[in-house]
């Protein structure tokens, strides 16, 4: 299997003030393609600073970092974004849709990005059809986020993430923001995106239930991996 | 429309109607001030050459169309009649008075209105010609609309009423003229005037006439009619400074106001800056972004402010008779500045917003 997402001895400290933060304390981890990968852990451990080094957010303190091939660690800033722009797919606790644009806004606009600040061709128009109707929006689309309920906002974060078929989704705390019953849909949603298209998903969640939905659970403590690749099987 | 940059826009429209405002605002400066200029200089330039007088003597000190001293001696006008070539003479007084409204000030003459009138080709066209030392006569322009009509009164001289007796035509010097005795009279300088008119006969070369007559009478300025300069812009000392001035100004004033717009916009959406940046826009597509922005509040910006300029220009002439002319070299001027200045304004806010951190702009509340 190929192995789309390689974090290497990462180190992450954050200066406050004159106070080090050690936010990660050599992490290693591997991400094979079409992988659905759950990091767990309590508050504060290193998971978001994880997810965000491994999006090219932000850069280690040490260790490497490489996405589908392309090493992020040494690249610029702006070469950076661009590995994003082609392979990463951001999902966010707090949704974080533009409020000004309908569902369908949401997506052109990632789409734009996406296609370098082209308008969108024929294909990306296929592919927005067969992700909306995987996630069973597409009667949302006219719809700004405030007329959609947290559960459908979420979804149509995840079709702005999987629209443009990004080698990796990262995940920060999807469900954080949704009840159980919405919860259960988004994630089972994540689970359709891994399962039809191969999409591989590392996802952040205290929530056990959803970890369970996962293919492999990495629980993480004081900026260390204390249980990598518990095998948990479907 | 499902566009960020229009709905932004949208989402806030009083601050985008204010911003809208200051481009507008400097955009109808330029317009109105350079349209001011160059209404009035066109216009002083349409009487004057409606002179028919070649030669203009004065003297020394200077003469210009809008100089108003009655310190020349009408004596001179029967020396000018015996140099040889001068078929006749005319004296004139100008002097500047409040119009109507108490808005800047307009030019009244004095002078014997047969000579004036059959030297420079004018003729009475309502009423007749001033002869009492309380009436006047007026242009056209001056009488269009009927404020100033024939039986109307002016107040010229320290708010005494001069009784309109008659509209003459075209258009020739000052837009009011009195008898000269009158005149004279008014400013107590009895035999004085600021100016002589004189025609050559034909066939008589005006530069030769004028060569004549600094010889035979020296110690005065002896001016062509065609030189003396008619455009306004050379004639008010700093004129085109004090245009450039206000150029930079109104620039300045956009770029400021869409400055700060962008500013508080970018500050709103610091989160939505991070979620770019998590979708892989480039620092350019978020330039860009707020780029657009700006160069649409400008573009309504220089829309309004065209309107606006046509219309006080208008309304400012209906009611106190300034002439505005609006010429397209300075239209253009106007709309990049307005243009300009608003791009340039966002540019500072546009970069900082790009420079965001992605991280911390994802935390903003
Ligand atoms: N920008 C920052 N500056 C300073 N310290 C930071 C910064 N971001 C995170 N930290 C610190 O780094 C550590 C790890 O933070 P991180 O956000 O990765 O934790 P987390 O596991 O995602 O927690 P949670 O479950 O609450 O989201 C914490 O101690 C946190 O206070
Ligand atoms: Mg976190």
């Amino acid at each position: 299997m190929k192995t789309i997402l390689q974090a290497e001895n990462l180190t992450k400290v954050y200066r406050v003030g004159s106070v080090d933060v050690h936010a990660l304390r050599g992490v290693s981890l591997d991400v094979e393609e079409g992988e659905f990968l759950a990091i767990m852990g309590p508050s504060g451990c290193g998971k978001s600073t994880l997810l965000h080094l491994m999006g090219g957010l932000l850069t280690p303190t040490e260790g490497r970092i490489s996405v589908d091939g392309e090493d992020m660690t040494a690249a610029s800033d702006a070469r950076r974004t661009d590995i994003r722009r082609r392979k990463i797919g951001f999902v966010f606790q707090r949704f974080n849709l533009f409020p000004t644009l309908t569902a369908e806004g949401n997506l052109r606009l990632a789409e734009r990005i996406h296609a370098g600040g082209r308008d969108n061709d024929k294909e990306a128009e296929g592919q927005r059809r067969e992700v909306l109707k995987l996630l069973k929006l597409e009667d949302k689309m006219h719809h700004k986020p405030l007329e959609l309920s947290g559960g459908e906002q979420q979804r149509v974060a995840l079709a702005r993430a999987v629209i443009n078929r990004p080698a990796i989704i990262l995940a920060d705390e999807p469900t954080g923001n949704l009840d159980t019953e919405n919860s259960a849909i988004v994630l089972n949603m994540f689970q359709e995106m891994n399962y039809r298209f191969n999409q591989t998903i590392v996802m952040i969640t205290h929530n056990p239930e959803a970890a369970a939905m996962c293919r492999r659970i990495v629980q993480m403590r004081d900026g260390q991996i204390v249980a990598p690749s518990t095998g948990v099987q479907l | 429309m499902d566009n960020l940059v229009v709905n932004n826009i949208r989402q806030r429209p009083v601050r985008a109607l204010v911003s809208v405002t200051g481009v507008a605002l400097g955009v109808a400066l330029v317009m109105l001030f350079t349209g001011l200029s160059r209404g009035m200089s066109n216009d002083m330039q349409r009487r004057s050459s409606n002179l028919r007088a070649e030669i203009i003597f004065t003297r020394s000190g200077g003469m210009e169309l809008t100089s108003s001293t009655a310190n020349l001696s009408t004596k001179y006008a029967d020396e000018l009649r015996k140099v040889e070539g001068v078929a006749s003479v005319v004296p004139v007084i100008r002097y500047p008075f409040q119009s109507g409204r108490g808005f800047g000030f307009e030019m009244i003459e004095g002078t014997d209105w047969d000579a004036y009138a059959a030297m420079n080709g004018v003729r009475v066209v309502e009423g007749r010609a001033p002869q009492a030392v309380d009436e006047v006569i007026v242009d056209e322009t001056k009488a269009a609309g009927g404020k100033n009509g024939v039986g109307k009164s002016l107040s010229i001289f320290g708010g005494k009423p001069y009784r309109v007796v008659g509209v003459y035509s075209p258009e020739s010097g000052a837009r009011v003229k009195m008898s000269l005795a009158a005149m004279q009279d008014a400013l107590e300088s009895p035999g004085k005037c600021s100016y002589i008119l004189v025609k050559c006969q034909d066939g008589v070369a005006a530069e030769e006439l004028a060569r004549r007559i600094g010889a035979q009478l020296p110690g005065n300025k002896i001016q062509l009619t065609r030189d003396i300069v008619t455009n306004i812009e050379q004639s008010v000392p700093y004129l085109g400074v004090f245009l450039r001035a206000l150029v930079v100004l109104s620039a300045i004033v956009s770029g400021l106001v869409v400055m700060l717009a962008m500013y508080t916009t970018i500050t709103e959406r610091t989160r939505e800056i991070g979620v770019l940046k998590a979708l892989g826009a480039s620092r350019g597509f978020i330039v860009g972004l707020i780029e657009q922005e700006a160069l649409l509040i400008s573009l309504l910006g220089l829309v309004v402010g065209f309107i606006v300029s046509l219309a006080a220009g208008y309304l400012i002439h209906r009611a106190y008779g300034l002439w505005f002319e609006y010429g397209w070299r300075w239209a253009l001027v106007a709309a990049s500045i307005g243009v300009g200045g608003g791009l340039l304004g966002a540019l500072y806010p546009a970069m900082r917003a790009a420079s965001l951190d992605a991280v911390a702009a994802l935390s903003y509340e």
